[in-house]
């Protein structure tokens, strides 16, 4: 009896591999995530800059949305997923795999840094996005885009602490960036984020929290678009 | 592979009502969704020290609001800022809370949960409890088609019990339905209503779901500018949203900081004491004048707003 059964099995698991591999393969995106010139490290050592500045990282967390493949300019490729939580907590968000048609060639890649407006509003949703995940507003809807925090000795906060917590999708508060770029690979693309990038760009001694939507996290979140290194290595 | 059941349950739209806000495609209503929806909104598992469940400050015969406290209490006795508001036809709003903080229904829950003077708790720590809580393992697979629990599936559960809410029956509504008629003086009222109340307390809401500063003057203790904390815009100082009239008899105390206790000192507020400033609403401008019988004739006919059918609806009180 078991014999057809398991017969069964194989012919639904070569039907699946053949189908695969004539239609579609893996994209891997895979996120470097990086303080000046070393490997993030949280919680861990101060990383001090040439000026003799320190940062210490403890959460670092961001919504990567929307994945458009391009091709001359013209979008041909969408990622079904609708976001991906990176974590530098957690290894494994990291790196991950977008399906895409084998038939379909590209130039270009684009994502949105955050989550759009429609998916604010659209209720509770799953996945990286559950709001389990601690990327959620609770007092004010809305996903929060960033969030990191740590320390620095140019706070002249409690423990020399900053928060920031970058949201907002309704205008004029959209905080929402969008990040494009062109690429030769086709099956590893590496994105450097460069925390270093970022953090240089804040004057701390007037901004130490953000935890709301409002004018200086738009600002900010203009700054932080900035930490990703695209260029085609 | 969704999850598909056969105990879909359609949303009946009253007919004198318009079509609803929330979207049912995303979150079909089903009984066994709805059934655990119940069972988290009566269960205390959802505040810090196991307390304070939703019932807390929404209670059914009170249309699900507190009432006897100008402004909630929660865990540990913390006083909040704000009057709880009563639960009621929440399918046809399109944000929440008195300034409009939330913007969907399914992530109302989590203000309250998160807050530190409600429930205190975090949803993930609630999820947790949940999950090593029986029977809600049990319960979230026969809803979902799976016993992990989520924070997206708490939250949708609950949104079907609040969806479910619906009061549509009152004797206003008989008279809409021309089951009945007004009595001489509801019809007075009902014609003062129109002519004062509803451009904001819309029918058959009772509200038109929008922020407007009523000329409340500012409590400094609580210095509460509403709709403007949440936009950061100077027009939108002191604007609350409108709530319904449903249920009013037993929904007291009123306003978002609960300071009248009584109709009338609503009814005095609106005639005597509505205070000029920037963005009150245009709707009060003009000096809204009634008699003492007319005050009475108004009154008369917020009582028709009385819905008993829903004040004691078995499938909305606490499950046993």
């Amino acid at each position: 009896m078991k014999l057809p059964v398991i017969f069964l099995f194989l012919i639904l698991i070569s039907q699946n591999l053949s189908s695969f591999a004539q239609t579609s393969n893996k994209i891997q995106l895979n996120f470097q995530l990086l303080l000046g010139d070393s490997t993030l490290q949280l919680g861990e050592n101060y990383y001090k800059t040439a000026q003799g500045d320190s940062f210490l990282i403890e959460t670092f967390r961001f919504y990567i949305s929307n994945i458009e493949f391009l091709k001359d300019g013209k979008t041909v490729w969408k990622d079904a997923n609708m976001a991906h939580l990176i974590d530098a907590e957690n290894p494994k968000s990291l790196s991950f795999w977008v399906e895409k048609p084998d038939s379909i060639a590209f130039s270009q890649v684009q994502f949105c840094l955050g989550i759009d407006s429609l998916t604010n509003v659209s209720g509770a949703m799953g996945g990286d996005l559950d709001p389990t995940k601690g990327m959620y507003w609770t007092w004010q809807s809305g996903y929060i885009n960033l969030k990191l925090e740590g320390k620095s000795n140019l706070c002249t906060t409690k423990n020399n602490d900053f928060q920031f917590h970058l949201g907002g999708y309704q205008t004029p508060f959209n905080g929402l960036q969008k990040v494009s770029f062109f690429t030769s690979k086709e099956e590893k693309i590496d994105i450097k984020v460069n925390l270093l990038t970022f953090l240089q760009n804040i004057d701390f001694a007037k901004e130490n929290h953000i935890m709301s939507p409002n004018q200086a996290a738009v600002l900010m979140a203009q700054q932080w678009a900035k930490a990703f290194d695209i260029s085609d290595k | 592979m969704a999850f598909r059941q056969a105990n879909e349950i359609p949303f009946l739209i009253p007919i004198h009502f318009p079509k609803p806000a929330y979207n049912f495609e995303k979150n079909p209503l089903t009984s066994t969704k709805i059934a655990l929806g119940r069972a988290l909104f009566y269960d205390p598992i959802l505040s810090r020290d196991n307390t304070i469940s939703c019932a807390s400050c929404h209670l059914q015969f009170t249309a699900f609001t507190h009432i006897d406290h100008a402004l909630s209490h929660g865990i540990d006795d913390r006083i909040g800022t704000r009057n709880s508001p009563a639960l009621m036809n929440l399918a046809w709003h399109k944000s929440f809370m008195w300034d409009g903080a939330v913007n969907h229904l399914d992530m109302q829950a989590l203000a309250p949960i998160n807050n530190a003077l409600e429930m205190d708790e975090k949803i993930e720590h609630v999820v947790a409890k949940l999950q090593a809580k029986k029977p809600y393992p049990s319960l979230f697979y026969q809803a979902f088609g799976d016993s992990l629990i989520t924070g997206e599936h708490t939250l949708k559960a609950i949104s079907q019990f609040m969806l479910t809410l619906v009061s549509a029956n009152a004797r206003y509504d008989s008279v809409m339905r021309k089951e009945t008629v007004f009595t001489e003086q509801e019809q007075k009222g009902y014609l003062l209503f129109q002519q004062y109340c509803n451009v904001c307390h819309t029918e058959p809401l009772f509200t038109h779901l929008a922020f407007e500063n009523n000329g409340l003057p500012l409590d400094t203790n609580l210095n509460d500018f509403g709709r403007m904390n949440i936009t950061q815009n100077a027009n939108d100082s002191l604007k609350f949203k409108v709530p319904t009239l449903r249920n009013i008899e037993f929904s007291m105390p009123y306003m978002h900081d609960g300071r009248f206790k009584r109709l009338n000192d609503v009814l005095k507020h609106y005639t005597t004491n509505v205070q000029q400033s920037k963005t009150l609403s245009p709707h009060l401008q003009k000096k809204m004048v009634l008699s003492a019988n007319e005050k009475v004739d108004l009154t008369a006919f917020l009582l028709t707003l009385t819905d008993r059918s829903f004040l004691f609806d078995k499938r909305f009180s606490y499950p046993k």
